[in-house]
């Protein structure tokens, strides 16, 4: 009977001691751009003015999707390629960013009761989601894919009859894979996290959501490997902002066009995405009415 | 079964931040479980009271609200309010929480997830205090009113209190089952212990060392374990320490069947 | 509000598939929670020192452990140690194993409230240990724990909810329900269907229960 209470004392106290000790930290922000030296003040009816006011900015991003979104165990920070993009924002406005997350299922709502200002978690643009938000221009073009473990037969979309494929819930993929392989055991679950344990312990045997998020996965475990074959799918990745806030997906566009020409876009893509798969990419140019044509 | 023990795989309890994040995680759940604990008390009683209330239209109204939250799995309740919920709620919630409150709890979504599990276990609670108060001897009610008090004196005086203090291992049990629960709130992106679990099994993309998923669970299950052992000890030592008071009940030994409080 | 109906009428497919999974998973996880939880209360009552310690490692273990992680050791742990289990077989086998640790207790205490002139009335008649057990003590304990056992089944039709959650990812009502409502963000009408599954099923096992108690239950 002793024990079991001072084991549990020790627990308790153990990590009462090291939650408490530590890094009281709240979400930091990401790295990446020094602050504008000069920012602009906004009028306090607007979006922006509010964000000024509250001194901070609410962006929906991803905890567990590398390398765009997740939270680093090592150190507690949120950090990836959206991350950054939306401490930009951030640093338009002069205040800090103050990332929550954001699964699939729940960052439309979160923009619609306020609880995010901004949404930038891998988002894809589509004419479905524009009658529920606005959408910032793309801030960037990835493509449906298929992950498998190296050793799988499936060599694309048209072999996934039969097969168990995973994706999230609430996410485009759900009707791009019924649409494409009809045949195919379609798996849903809360989180691309829960998606790449699956393959990896040979529950499901492919994955299918945008490159970037596959390709983290294989950043984490290099057993895995994407198909060859056309794309299922262009995923213009946009900002989310709350439906008829027309002023405030300018302002966003207008940062974005500053990240793209400023340099800020290609540095991030090149640490985040560029070192891991060796490829290049050219900042986006497609436009907002362009993306929803494409996934329509 | 060499895998489970394999040292290899729980080197990652050793390196880097790993087992303090999930400290970390765990320290989330027991102030969740201790909120909604102390909010399911209040609420509890409040409902169980309307529930033995004299005027018909309040318990019958109280028993249905009961029935019904007792009778739906707690997720769901969860998972609806987490949809559901309005904004201006969440904002209000983030608002007025002090800062020196822990960081897992400053999120709006926690609102939802603390009001699905006062919802479920008021009702639960309501139900085993009215038990507990019904289970009292009709002698005791019958006794204060030959004394002169009224059914409110009764009640606050002579019912209640003995009744609850009945109820003291049944609440206990729930206050176990709760901290199980509140692993549930892991599914509406609250970062608690089942988060920050699966985040350290995937650790090696930030240099850490590879977490099996068997290995990090099998540890986060010992947590709980170790706290709800303790409780149910607690439990078990207020237990017969309340008979012992009340010499309610005597120790029974049959050889193979131990002594059992029912 | 006339979609309250259209939800359910267009999907209505997909809500019985999901309500179907999760009878299944209850039926089936109450099956191995009563052969585990009668094998485990009776390690609890036997004379044998540790065997009862072992009886009483799985009850503590499995009571203390919440549902959840008992699933992600169970599916995404065991499969990461080579054991090629399925979601179903570690949905119904978790859920039956954590609810056996209950069927235990509850088992063991319907036996202790037979009284103990029972077992020494038996012993003396020439029975053996196991047959007073077998045919005495068993049979009367039954009547005592439909109620508890009842419980259970009801504690079990709302923890079903969790496997469907969970990785397992296997479409039981609350899963059927959150697919629908990703789908066409009827949030109220979606979920309202959901509960009117989980409470036909647990009301419907209250009345089952209630209308044994009045034909077996000893009240004591």
């Amino acid at each position: 009977m002793k024990n079991a209470r001072w084991a549990l004392l020790l627990v308790l106290v153990l990590g009462l001691f090291a939650a408490a000790c530590g890094d009281d930290d709240e979400e930091p922000t990401g790295g990446g751009a020094e602050p504008a030296a000069e920012v602009e003040e906004f009028p306090a009816d607007t979006t922006m003015g509010r964000i000024q006011e509250a001194g901070e900015i609410k962006i929906g991003v991803k905890y567990d999707v590398p390398p765009f979104g997740f939270k680093n165990p090592q150190n507690n920070e949120i950090e990836g390629f959206d991350v950054d993009f939306g401490k930009a924002v951030a640093d338009k406005l002069g205040v800090e960013p103050n990332y929550v997350e954001a699964i699939s299922d729940n960052r439309i709502p979160f923009l619609a009761d306020g609880t995010v200002d901004l949404v930038l978690s891998t988002m894809t643009i589509n004419a479905e989601r524009a009658q529920e938000i606005e959408f910032s221009e793309p801030y960037y073009i990835a493509q449906g894919r298929i992950l498998v473990p190296q050793d799988s037969d499936i060599t694309g979309v048209d072999s996934l009859g039969g097969t168990k494929v995973c994706t999230a819930l609430g996410s485009t993929y759900e009707a791009t894979l019924k649409e494409q392989a009809p045949e195919a055991d379609l798996r849903l679950v809360d989180t691309y996290s829960e998606c790449l344990e699956l393959v990896q312990n040979g529950a499901v045997d492919a994955v299918s959501t945008d490159d970037v998020i596959l390709t983290g996965m294989i950043i984490q475990d290099d057993t895995l490997k994407l198909t060859e074959g056309e794309p299922l799918s262009t995923e213009p990745y946009g900002g989310g902002i709350k439906k008829g806030d027309t002023e405030f997906k300018e302002f966003v566009d207008g940062v974005l066009e500053e990240y793209k020409s400023g340099g800020g876009w290609t540095e991030a893509y090149e640490k985040w995405v560029g070192q891991y798969t060796g490829e290049e990419q050219e900042p986006p140019t497609m436009t907002l009415e362009e993306a929803i044509e494409a996934t329509s | 079964m060499n895998y489970v023990f394999n040292p290899d795989n729980w080197e990652w309890l050793v390196t880097g931040n790993n087992a303090r994040f999930i400290f970390e995680g765990f320290l989330v759940n027991l102030e969740i479980a201790v909120i909604a604990m102390v909010l399911s008390l209040i609420a509890g009683l409040a409902l169980a009271l309307a529930r033995l209330s004299l005027w018909k239209p309040l318990s019958v109204a109280a028993g249905t609200w009961v029935d019904v939250w007792r009778n739906l799995p707690l997720i769901f309740i969860i998972l609806y309010l987490a949809l559901s919920v309005p904004g201006s709620w969440r904002n209000a919630y983030e608002d007025t929480i002090p800062s020196w409150f822990p960081e897992g709890l400053q999120s709006g979504r926690v609102l939802a997830a603390i009001l699905g599990l006062v919802l479920y276990n008021s009702a639960v609670l309501a139900e085993i205090m009215r038990a507990g108060i019904q289970s009292l001897d009709r002698g005791q009610n019958e006794a204060a009113r030959a004394l002169g008090m009224s059914y409110r004196q009764s009640m606050r005086m002579v019912v209640l209190p003995q009744g609850l203090r009945r109820m003291v291992p049944a609440t206990v049990s729930q206050l176990i089952t709760l901290n199980k629960d509140t692993t549930l709130v892991s599914i509406v992106a609250i970062q608690e212990v089942m988060r920050h679990g699966r985040i350290v099994t995937g650790a090696n993309f930030f240099g850490g060392v590879q977490a099996p998923v068997l290995q990090v669970f099998l540890f986060v299950g010992l947590l709980f374990v170790l706290v709800n052992l303790a409780l149910s000890r607690l439990s078990r030592r207020l237990e017969v320490r309340e008979r012992k008071r009340t010499a309610v009940g005597t120790v029974k030994r049959v050889r193979g069947l131990e002594e059992q409080a029912v | 509000m006339g979609d309250v109906i259209s939800v359910l009428t267009d999907n209505f497919d997909e809500f019985l598939a999901g309500f179907w999974v999760t009878v299944r998973l209850v039926v089936f996880a109450f099956a191995i929670a009563m052969v585990v939880g009668t094998l485990v209360a009776a390690l609890r009552i036997t004379p044998n020192k540790w065997l009862q310690r072992l009886g009483g490692v799985y009850v503590e273990t499995f009571r203390n452990v919440p549902l959840l992680v008992l699933l992600f050791i169970s599916f995404a742990g065991l499969r990461r140690a080579g054991v090629d289990i399925g979601p179903w077989t570690a949905g119904i086998a978790s859920l039956g194993l954590y609810t056996a640790a209950y069927v235990a207790e509850a088992l063991r205490s319907g036996v202790f409230s037979v009284s103990k002139g029972q077992i020494e009335a038996a012993l003396s008649l020439g029975y053996t240990y196991g047959q007073a057990l077998r045919r005495v003590v068993f049979p009367q304990a039954f009547r005592t724990v439909i109620s508890p056992l009842g419980s259970l089944i009801i504690a079990m039709i709302k923890n079903s909810a969790i496997i469907g959650v969970s990785l397992l990812a296997l479409d039981d009502l609350l899963k059927t329900a959150r697919v629908v409502q990703s789908r066409t963000f009827e949030t109220n009408e979606t979920f309202f269907w959901a509960a009117a599954g989980y409470l036909l099923l647990t009301v419907s096992a209250t009345f089952a229960i209630r209308s044994l108690e009045k034909r077996y239950a000893i009240h004591r």
